[in-house]
């Protein structure tokens, strides 16, 4: 499809400007003379029917949650209510400038007031920052936490625990922390080998960052021995939320004993993902952290009935983002909850629990389990017994797409000899029976044909807007921008380009 | 539960087909009794939808009507028209409910939206390279602080105490696992001063971040900083607050920009009380292995068309782990296609157009309340759109007044700022969404 520089014509426009341009101000009685540019930065001159056209047909390009099954392992591809969005784009809310007066956004303070409150009791944890941005950035708030408390007690602790099975972001966020990361190997179950944890954890650990249930989406049921061993030897126990959507109502990570807590927003509470973002990271911390947290918090003045932000003082970690929060990821994870109760959280983690493990039922004879054990909310199975006719995961995962679904998450997690050529499928509360019979019966279908027709599925997909892709092409050259590309116009072939518009 | 499509007698016959009796003995094994939780959640019950947009609005009419309060503050978030047009695209489901494009033959729509964007910016600022979605201007900053230590090996960073203070904070923030010497940059007369960057500079020094326009509004010499800088090998972070201002400044490529971090909430993102903004982390092609974060780039297909994917992925945590350039994941990728889609519908004319009218009202203003006596200048500096001015009157006068009237007032800046000679004094911004007659009204309530 056409760039929008090449549907671009001079003099076009997309935008209308005031009819007051006060014209009678020169420029050059503003601005000095060197830091005015000379020439006008070229974008794109084209029409708003231009512009409408085009995104609309890009869109179309995509493939959204609302288009179909999204079984991605470990990304909660959860339907989005559409009362949230609405709610969350009130002009009340989406005008406030973050740095108004506290007495004209106490609204919105009540609402962050209140969902700490929310997520308090959901994972028994006692006091929440909204700062962190993305589950990445709320790791790095929790670890950078972890740092300055034992900095503050004198204590030089340095490396930190990673089961092995951890998401890329755990290792990435500690060695940001500038903590040395320590691998904790898994047991033949899938889970943290205990007797391996405890001679790893010693007086110069920080702790454990753990994802229960796993990424192979299995709970951790030595999770009583971990609290102890992390715990005894003075470190802290540190829970990455992404996965939480197997304990709603079920375990509280406060009550097993964790001591920081990250949640994706973006993924048990509902709110959508835009392709890469925005979402929520929150943070939520035991009493004895709270002062670490990043400053400011909302808290409530209950001598004058208002809301304001309290700074935290010198041992807070400081600031990790401008202003205050993703206000807005705040607000649908709000009215998710109240929308759901008690016992719609309940029912969504049963139901995305029954889900998984319907999924592994049926599945298990034609995609061997990396462990054959109940799971969580997503299960994990290997398409490894199909390499020995020329097929890999990923083929597999390709041809999905002919059928119009998007495939789940694939070779991740990886570590021998469990998990190699992973499938992983979440299946969340939000995908009904019928979805999930279809994706079975798609799955065995194409285990038939990996033994019957490999072709097939080694050049798969083949009905998408586009084919497999030249990714080498992309590193060894890079193309980043469409000057590079005007650069090499004469060595580039591309087929088809002016013919769809 | 309208969300939760599978009814009890469905969950049943699942559960059968597992193999189990019940949900419990589904769960015994990985979830120990002893840490179960007994009985539920303490929260609200459910609620209906009418019952919570009752309850959400009546939470939001506790806010002021802000739609009908024109801003008098920046301080690094500004209040743009956004073309309806935008808005409409945005919420195509296509872009607001997908994942992240790890999947080319799916995702083409966000993958060729992000790749304009990046040529946009590229354009914009005069880089090479453009990391299109750091989460925001401080968060990118610090990600630009880490990323000179790693391209110099050195461990001293000066940062400008008119970068945004949340962005200062935020590389503190970033920076102190590892220990580095942070020398704060002092100002003369609104603008960074020249004479101390001179003094403080050495060899040792890895990146030196400059604001421009400042945290003041001011312009800051650029050129005469890049040549400072450069002599002592140092690197320079050049940040922008205000993107718009692209539109009439010199692109921070040309005047000696090695790293530019910018805010790119006035392209067409609501000011949502803080966020969700984004921003873009851009260097030359030299540095590209030292980035952190997404980018993407062009390639083909088995067929020969054109196409776009996620590049150069050797650095990202999920392949690098612990060795990856940043930790970043998640970002704020539906911020880009906004800003693409109002990018696009501004273009060329309009992004110089808005830029010219937001230096000129904001001059503008700044006349009138010279001349209502009732303020004076503290600095004699060239700025943009936002400006400092000493109030004779009592700010919480003026704030009320200000208040009473629909407009939200300047940020105090001693909130952020100590200086005796700081106290009592406004950074006022001024966009587009001020016209004539709000600015002559503005004039009129605080000359009054």
């Amino acid at each position: 499809m056409k760039l929008i520089f090449e549907k671009s014509i001079k003099d076009r426009d997309g935008y209308s400007l005031p009819g007051d341009l006060f014209k009678e101000i020169k420029i050059e009685d503003c601005l000095p003379e060197y830091a005015i540019s000379k020439k006008k930065k070229l974008l794109s001159e084209v029409s708003e029917v231009d512009v409408v056209r085009h995104f609309t047909k890009l869109s179309k390009l995509n493939y959204g949650l609302d288009d179909g099954f999204y079984p991605l392992g470990s990304c909660t591809m959860k339907y989005n209510p559409k009362i949230n969005e609405k709610l969350a784009s009130l002009n009340n809310f989406t005008y406030a400038h973050p740095l108004a007066p506290e007495e004209t956004v106490q609204g919105s303070l009540e609402i962050i007031y209140d969902l700490n409150k929310l997520l308090c009791e959901i994972t028994a944890m006692d006091e929440y920052t909204m700062a962190p941005a993305a589950g990445a950035h709320g790791e790095l708030t929790g670890n950078l936490i972890m740092r300055k408390y034992f900095v503050d007690r004198g204590d030089k602790r340095h490396k930190m625990l990673i089961p092995d099975s951890a998401h890329g972001t755990n290792p990435a966020s500690a060695a940001m922390a500038d903590f040395q990361v320590v691998e904790v190997k898994s047991n033949e179950r899938g889970t943290v080998d205990l007797t391996e944890l405890a001679r790893l954890m010693d007086k110069d650990t920080v702790g454990l960052m753990l994802t229960n249930p796993n990424t192979v989406g299995l709970y951790d049921e030595g999770i009583k021995d971990i609290e102890k061993i992390v715990h005894h030897k003075g470190g802290l126990l540190y829970y990455d939320g992404a996965n939480l959507n197997a304990s709603l109502g079920i375990i509280r990570p406060g009550d097993a004993g964790f001591d920081v807590v990250h949640l994706n927003l973006h993924k048990t509470f509902s709110t959508p993902h835009g392709g890469g973002g925005p979402g929520a990271g929150v943070i939520g911390v035991k009493k004895d952290l709270i002062p670490y947290l990043p400053t400011p918090i909302v808290a409530f003045d209950s001598t004058h009935k208002k809301y304001y932000l309290l700074d935290l003082g010198s041992k807070s970690i400081g600031m990790v983002r401008a202003f205050w929060s993703n206000f807005p990821v705040l607000i649908k994870t709000y009215v998710w909850i109240l929308s759901m109760g008690p016992d719609g959280l309940y029912n969504a983690s049963e139901t995305s629990i029954i889900n998984a493990n319907y999924v592994l039922a049926k599945l298990k004879k034609y995609y061997k389990p990396a462990y054959d054990r109940y799971c969580g909310h997503e299960c994990t199975v290997t398409g490894k017994e199909y390499k020995k006719y020329g097929v890999k995961t990923l083929d597999i995962a390709k041809r999905l797409m002919d059928y119009g679904m998007h495939p789940p998450t694939i070779y991740f997690p990886h570590f021998e000899p469990y998990a190699e050529e992973t499938i992983m499928v979440e299946p969340p509360e939000s995908e009904s029976k019928e979805m999930l019979d279809k994706f079975i019966e798609i799955m065995i279908k194409i285990s038939n044909e990996a033994k019957t027709n490999p072709e097939l599925l080694t050049t798969a997909p083949h009905n998408t807007p586009i084919r497999r892709t030249n990714d080498l092409v992309a590193a060894k050259r890079p193309i980043l921008t469409y000057d590079d590309e005007l650069k090499l116009k004469d060595e580039l072939k591309y087929k088809d380009k002016n013919i769809d518009f | 539960m309208r969300y939760i499509p599978n009814t009890e007698e469905q969950k049943k016959e699942m559960l059968k087909e597992i193999g189990v009796s019940s949900f419990d003995d589904l769960i015994k094994e990985g979830v120990p009794q002893s840490i179960r939780l007994k009985g539920k959640l303490n929260i609200p019950e459910a609620r209906s939808e009418t019952e919570l947009e009752e309850k959400i609005y009546n939470i939001a009419q506790k806010n002021s009507n802000f739609y009908l309060m024109k801003p008098l503050i920046g301080a690094g978030a500004y209040r743009h028209y956004i073309p309806e047009a935008e808005k409409f695209l945005l919420q195509r489901e296509e872009f607001w409910t997908c994942y992240t494009p790890y999947q080319p033959e799916l995702s083409q729509g966000t993958l060729q939206s992000i790749f304009e964007y990046q040529s946009y910016i590229s354009r914009l600022i005069k880089m090479e390279a453009v990391i299109p979605s750091i989460y925001d201007g401080a968060s990118a900053t610090a990600e630009a602080a880490l990323m000179s230590l790693r391209l110099t090996h050195k461990n001293k960073i000066m940062v400008s105490n008119l970068v945004h203070p949340h962005y200062r904070e935020t590389v503190k923030t970033y920076l102190a696992p590892h220990e580095p010497e942070i020398i704060e940059l002092p100002y003369k007369n609104g603008l960074v001063d020249l004479e101390k960057l001179k003094i403080l500079i050495n060899e040792d020094v890895a990146s030196v971040i400059i604001q421009n326009p400042n945290f003041f509004g001011g312009i800051e010499k650029l050129a005469e900083i890049s040549e400072i800088v450069h002599s002592k090998d140092a690197l320079l972070i050049m940040v922008i607050a205000e993107s718009i201002s692209l539109g009439v400044l010199k692109a921070p490529g040309d005047i000696g920009a090695d790293i530019v971090t910018g805010n790119a909430q006035s392209f067409g993102m609501d000011l949502n009380y803080g966020g969700p903004y984004n921003a873009y982390l851009a260097t030359k092609k030299e540095y590209i292995r030292q980035l952190p974060g997404r980018i993407i780039g062009e390639t083909t297909d088995v067929d020969g068309k054109r196409v776009f994917v996620m590049t150069l992925r050797a650095r990202e945590q999920d392949i690098r782990r612990e060795r990856a350039t940043s930790n970043i994941c998640t970002n704020h990728n539906l911020n880009v296609i906004a800003a693409d889609i109002f990018l696009s519908l501004i273009g060329t004319k309009g992004l110089y157009q808005i830029s010219l009218l937001n230096t000129k009202s904001a001059h503008y203003l700044e006349n009138l309340l010279l001349k209502s006596k009732k303020f004076e200048k503290i600095f004699d500096y060239p700025f943009y759109n936002e400006f400092l001015l000493k109030s004779k009157e009592d700010i919480a006068t003026i704030n009320k007044k200000l208040l009473e009237n629909n407009f939200v007032p300047p940020l105090k800046i001693c909130e952020f700022y100590k200086e005796e000679n700081l106290k009592n004094v406004l950074l006022f911004a001024v966009t587009e969404v001020l016209s004539r007659d709000n600015l002559n009204k503005v004039a009129k309530i605080l000359s009054e």
